[in-house]
């Protein structure tokens, strides 16, 4: 049963640090509202933003901490280091870092984004071609899954700022 | 009644068959699933078992082929046995017995609709367990239960055959968006006297409604 048809699950944690959860609601929830005090804690005792690389890091410590008992959620984390650096990288329900290759994925329809970004992926692509090639793989992914879909949101992050845009799809 | 077993094939679904005077609209969805997996997304639901008599299949997509194929043979074996077309009471009387019979293994939910010289247009349902019931108008599968309330307040006897499409086209629709199990384009079927009508409504083209 479709319930709600606008749950934001990408959140910023920096300026230039993205993440996004998958899977249970109330637990994308508890784990957002938990990882935004502990990033906010983390500014103040070191007097810097965190760096992508090391809010992995602390994603999966605090997965790990539930090790028998898990959140069921499967984040994705996105951004640049302070070199504009990209970094990506996800991770299973207790916290294992997936540091991949060229492009990361996650959800209930994770395997059928396997098959999409393997396919669109190519590397050297500027911000608008990155931009086409997402979005084309996360529609087409999505519209072979009856739990995923009805809309979707893509932001690319780039050092001059973030580009937002919401995509129009198949509302079934 | 058994469940599906892992990785059998599931038409989630949103069917329905409206009666009108002169003929009968039946519709369906086009997703066909295997767990979240869309195996089929432009999956033909509506299903021939006799000239002027179909079927609309929800469930196991494995027993309501399989059902739909015995009926069929018997429903043919019967013009040869008796000389004139067999009415669509025979037809859903035929679907009833094999679910009846059978109910511990089967995963159907199956609704017949169809035009004969003796009754006219009827529609009937046969849901999980095998029963029978003859209705003006009939939902099923796991959409339905989304539009219940909407198509009690629309339907009117007596429309006339442009009223029913539309009813079901906006009903299904409606179904469509909020069933997981339910999606991709609508499939739509006038049967009457004279002939059947198929119509195909692509996913980009269905009803305006609102979408969050």
């Amino acid at each position: 049963m479709t319930i709600d048809t606008d749950f934001e699950k990408v959140f910023p944690i920096t300026e230039r640090t993205y993440i996004g959860l998958a899977g249970l609601a109330t637990d994308v929830k508890t784990l957002h509202d938990r990882l935004r005090m502990r990033v906010n804690l983390y500014k103040h005792r070191e007097e810097r933003v965190i760096e992508p690389n090391t809010f992995a890091n602390l994603v999966s410590h605090m997965l790990y901490e539930h090790r028998f008992g898990s959140y069921f959620v499967q984040p994705v984390i996105a951004g640049l280091n302070k070199n504009d650096q990209p970094f990506i990288c996800s991770m299973d329900t207790i916290g294992c870092i997936d540091l991949g290759g060229n492009f990361i994925v996650s959800g209930t329809a994770a395997e059928n984004l396997y098959g999409t970004c393997e396919s669109l992926w190519e590397p050297d692509l500027e911000p608008e071609e990155l931009f086409e090639t997402i979005s084309q793989a996360l529609l087409n992914a999505v519209d072979r899954d009856a739990m995923s879909g009805w809309g979707a949101v893509v932001r690319i992050i780039t050092p001059s700022g973030i580009i937002t845009r919401d995509l129009k799809s198949r509302m079934d | 009644m058994t469940q599906l077993k892992p990785g059998e094939v599931s038409l989630g679904t949103t069917i329905m068959a409206v009666q009108f005077n002169g003929g009968v609209v039946i519709g369906a969805d086009s997703r066909t699933t295997t767990g979240s997996y869309i195996a089929n997304r432009v999956t033909d639901k509506l299903t021939k078992v006799h000239d002027r008599i179909y079927c609309c299949r929800s469930g196991s997509a494995a027993d309501t082929q399989a059902v739909a194929d015995v009926v069929a043979y018997h429903l043919e074996l019967y013009t040869a046995q008796h000389g004139e077309e067999p009415t669509v009471k025979v037809a859903a009387s035929l679907f009833q017995q094999i679910c009846y019979q059978n109910k511990n293994n089967l995963s159907a939910g199956i609704i017949v609709a169809g035009w004969d010289k003796v009754d006219g247009t009827s529609v009937y349902e046969i849901p999980l367990g095998g029963s029978i019931h003859k209705q003006n108008f009939a939902l099923g599968g796991s959409g339905s239960v989304y539009i219940y309330g909407y198509c009690d307040k629309t339907f009117r006897p007596n429309m006339t055959k442009e009223e029913c499409v539309e009813f079901v086209r906006s009903s299904v629709s409606l179904a469509m968006t909020r069933d997981g199990s339910s999606g991709g384009v609508i499939r739509l079927a006038v049967i009457t006297e004279d002939n059947v009508e198929r119509i195909f409504v692509p996913g980009n083209q269905l009803p305006p409604q609102y979408l969050g």
